[in-house]
């Protein structure tokens, strides 16, 4: 068989040797001989309804699998809509490898037709990114975007091949799979200086982020945790990784983080920090941020030692070879101090019982008691994204997908997509806000193409929630366009669609309304009505320590 | 502080652009820049200047994957010539 071919059906067969089964895209001009050859290869693509969207879509594929997610858009404005989602996955370090159509060679730099200088747009907002300008350079381009969308701490790469080098001849030669480096092993003298500090520290605290998971080492973490009765507190992306059943577990820290973590960490005398990077919706104002503790950093990415904060020991590597080599239990005196904490700092959910409204902190968490941690939940950006953090937990990180770094409205239903096509079997349930919901709602028309069955929780307030809650408390009341009473009627809307909706209001009503739901065998949406005075709690105020968190008001 | 970068580059599209951008935006200005194009690449020497410590801009710079090498060839308080 002739290993002679064109570089569309090429680029088709080498996603096939990497074990790339779908991906997700919009076609167009420059970008119309892969589409072409996708006719005849066994990728599945998935047409999403905007670049955007099927840009996020393998986002949700690559978090909720922890592998390479692919995307494909044509050249101009349809590389230029890619553009936020890229962003996206350099900040929350997601795998992507983007592929754009670019207009034949002869024609760059002519200002053609759907031309634009897309390899200078995504210098800023990738981890890598390549033009291919000769047909033997395709494959080796191909290669390394996937080895670097891999290497160390993941990110975006993309990849812009000119229509003609699409069509032309190339040779393919044999491949295998492109492997990430093995990291080397972590420094033995400072492994040993870790380790004095853990069996200096009186208060010793873990606080877990999205490197965790990414180094797949969910299981040596909890080991840690357990080993040394570490009481625990985990970033937005590091949610899932500590066992939530953990007495010493503490949830999320920071701006919206819960007290008895923000507590725990200003009291601490040494932060181990694991697969965390000290960001400022972590820390608060950053020199009063655990300002009695020593800090042990454990991180893939040199860049991130020291950045934001001295740290006395850092090492860097692979956290599933580092994690079982540092011991040092936690004092009595200081776990029950914490559990005391925890107890007395509880959530009290059935406060909201007899509520007029729906309490969106008591649906969420009852969702997550129905769904057994099991359901991949994926969010948009605002108020109900705290409160998802806050009020649902996670058997893995892989099930909780949260633009975090960039805080993209609009995330939650595509990323849902992508999730769903890469776990057919699963619950995939999507929580909106309404304002987010409204930025990709055209990927319900995604939905109802391919039948998948995603679960979409819209959490209806009538307003863009976070904004009005910052103007609310530090504007003055004084709301500038955060009114959001024109909203369609979502149920409507997904029924045009034909999705099966409903919508409620009442809080006796979420109990079967859930149920419905989640029986359900195909997609459906749940709108429901919220009141447009509910806040996320506590709050930590710009420039603020976060000991000086706004807890709810009684 | 002043410093001089030395930093040698595979003759890649867009290298320079990454290494210019990556300095603007980590806080530095560029002072004096200069390139050399060689049968192993490119070599630059880039005089900047910030107010962050230099590993903030030495660090990201060392993750672009079109880079060989970086030296920091010299160290100088503002006001002092290198």
């Amino acid at each position: 068989m002739s290993n002679k071919m064109t570089g569309a059906q090429a680029i088709l067969k080498f996603l096939g040797h990497q074990g790339i089964e779908a991906v997700f895209g919009y076609p167009g001009g420059a970008i119309m001989p892969l589409y072409d050859a996708l006719l005849d290869s066994p990728i599945r693509h998935y047409l999403c309804r905007h670049e955007q969207g099927a840009a996020f879509a393998a986002i949700g594929q690559a978090r909720s699998t922890n592998s390479v997610g692919v995307c494909v858009a044509t050249s101009g404005p349809g590389a230029t809509n890619l553009l936020t989602s890229l962003a996206d996955a350099k900040l929350d370090s997601v795998p992507l490898v983007v592929i754009t159509g670019q207009v034949a060679r002869p024609a760059m730099g002519t200002d053609a037709f759907q031309e634009v200088d897309v390899l200078g747009l995504s210098l800023s907002i990738s981890k890598h990114s390549m033009q291919v300008l000769d047909g033997k350079d395709l494959l080796p381009s191909l290669e390394r975007a996937f080895f670097i969308a891999q290497d160390g701490r993941p990110g975006p790469v993309l990849v812009d091949i000119p229509k003609d080098i699409l069509l032309s001849e190339v040779s393919f030669p044999a491949l295998k799979p492109v492997q990430p480096n093995t990291t080397t092993s972590a420094d033995a003298d400072l492994i040993a200086k870790a380790n004095q500090l853990l069996a200096q520290a009186k208060r010793p605290l873990a606080y877990v982020g999205g490197g965790v998971g990414m180094a797949e080492a969910v299981p040596q973490l909890r080991d840690f945790i357990t080993t040394n009765s570490l009481p625990t507190v985990s970033t937005l992306k590091g949610l899932g990784a500590a066992d939530a059943d953990h007495p010493l577990y503490l949830g999320m820290l920071g701006m919206h983080g819960l007290p008895a973590a923000n507590l725990a960490v200003q009291e601490c005398d040494l932060l181990i920090a694991i697969g965390a990077r000290l960001d400022d919706r972590v820390t608060g104002k950053l020199d009063e941020f655990a300002p009695h503790a020593k800090l042990l950093h454990l991180d893939i990415d040199p860049a991130e030692i020291h950045k934001r904060r001295q740290a006395d020991v850092a090492i860097l590597g692979d956290l599933q070879a580092i994690l079982p080599q540092l011991q040092g239990p936690a004092s009595a005196a200081w776990c029950h101090h914490i559990a005391q904490r925890k107890a007395a700092k509880a959530y009290n959910y059935s406060q909201a019982d007899d509520a007029e409204n729906i309490h969106a902190p008591t649906l969420l968490h009852y969702l997550s008691e129905q769904t057994k941690r099991e359901a991949i939940v994926s969010c948009d950006v605002g108020q109900h994204q705290m409160w998802v953090a806050q009020h649902m937990t996670f058997a893995d990180p892989t099930r909780h997908l949260s633009s975090g770094g960039l805080g993209t409205m609009g995330f939650g239903l595509p990323a849902a997509i992508g999730a769903q096509v890469a776990h057919p079997d699963k619950a995939v349930i999507a929580v909106c806000g309404d304002g987010s919901f409204m930025m990709n709602v055209q990927e319900l028309a995604t939905l109802r193409r391919y039948g998948l069955p995603v679960k979409i929780l819209v959490l209806d307030n009538q307003r863009l929630g976070m904004v009005k809650q910052w103007q609310e408390l530090f504007h003055q009341e004084r709301y500038s366009e955060t009114d959001l009473s024109d909203n369609p009627p979502f149920s409507r809307l997904a029924q045009a669609f034909d999705i099966a909706a409903e919508e409620i209001s009442e809080p006796s009503q979420v109990q079967e309304a859930v149920a419905r739901m989640l029986a359900h065998q195909g997609p459906y949406l749940l709108h429901v009505r919220l009141d447009a005075n509910a806040n996320v709690w506590p709050i930590v105020p710009p420039n603020t320590a976060n000991h000086q968190m706004w807890e709810q008001p009684q | 502080m002043n410093y001089q970068l030395m930093l040698s580059l595979q003759d890649q599209p867009a290298v320079m652009e990454r290494v210019l951008q990556t300095t603007r935006y980590r806080g530095f200005c560029i002072h004096q820049l200069r390139m050399q194009q060689g049968p192993k690449g490119l070599s630059v020497t880039m005089d900047v200047s910030g107010q962050q410590p230099i590993h903030i801009l030495t660090g990201q710079l060392r993750k672009l994957y079109d880079l060989s090498s970086l030296e920091i060839a010299s160290a100088q308080p503002v006001g002092k010539t290198a």
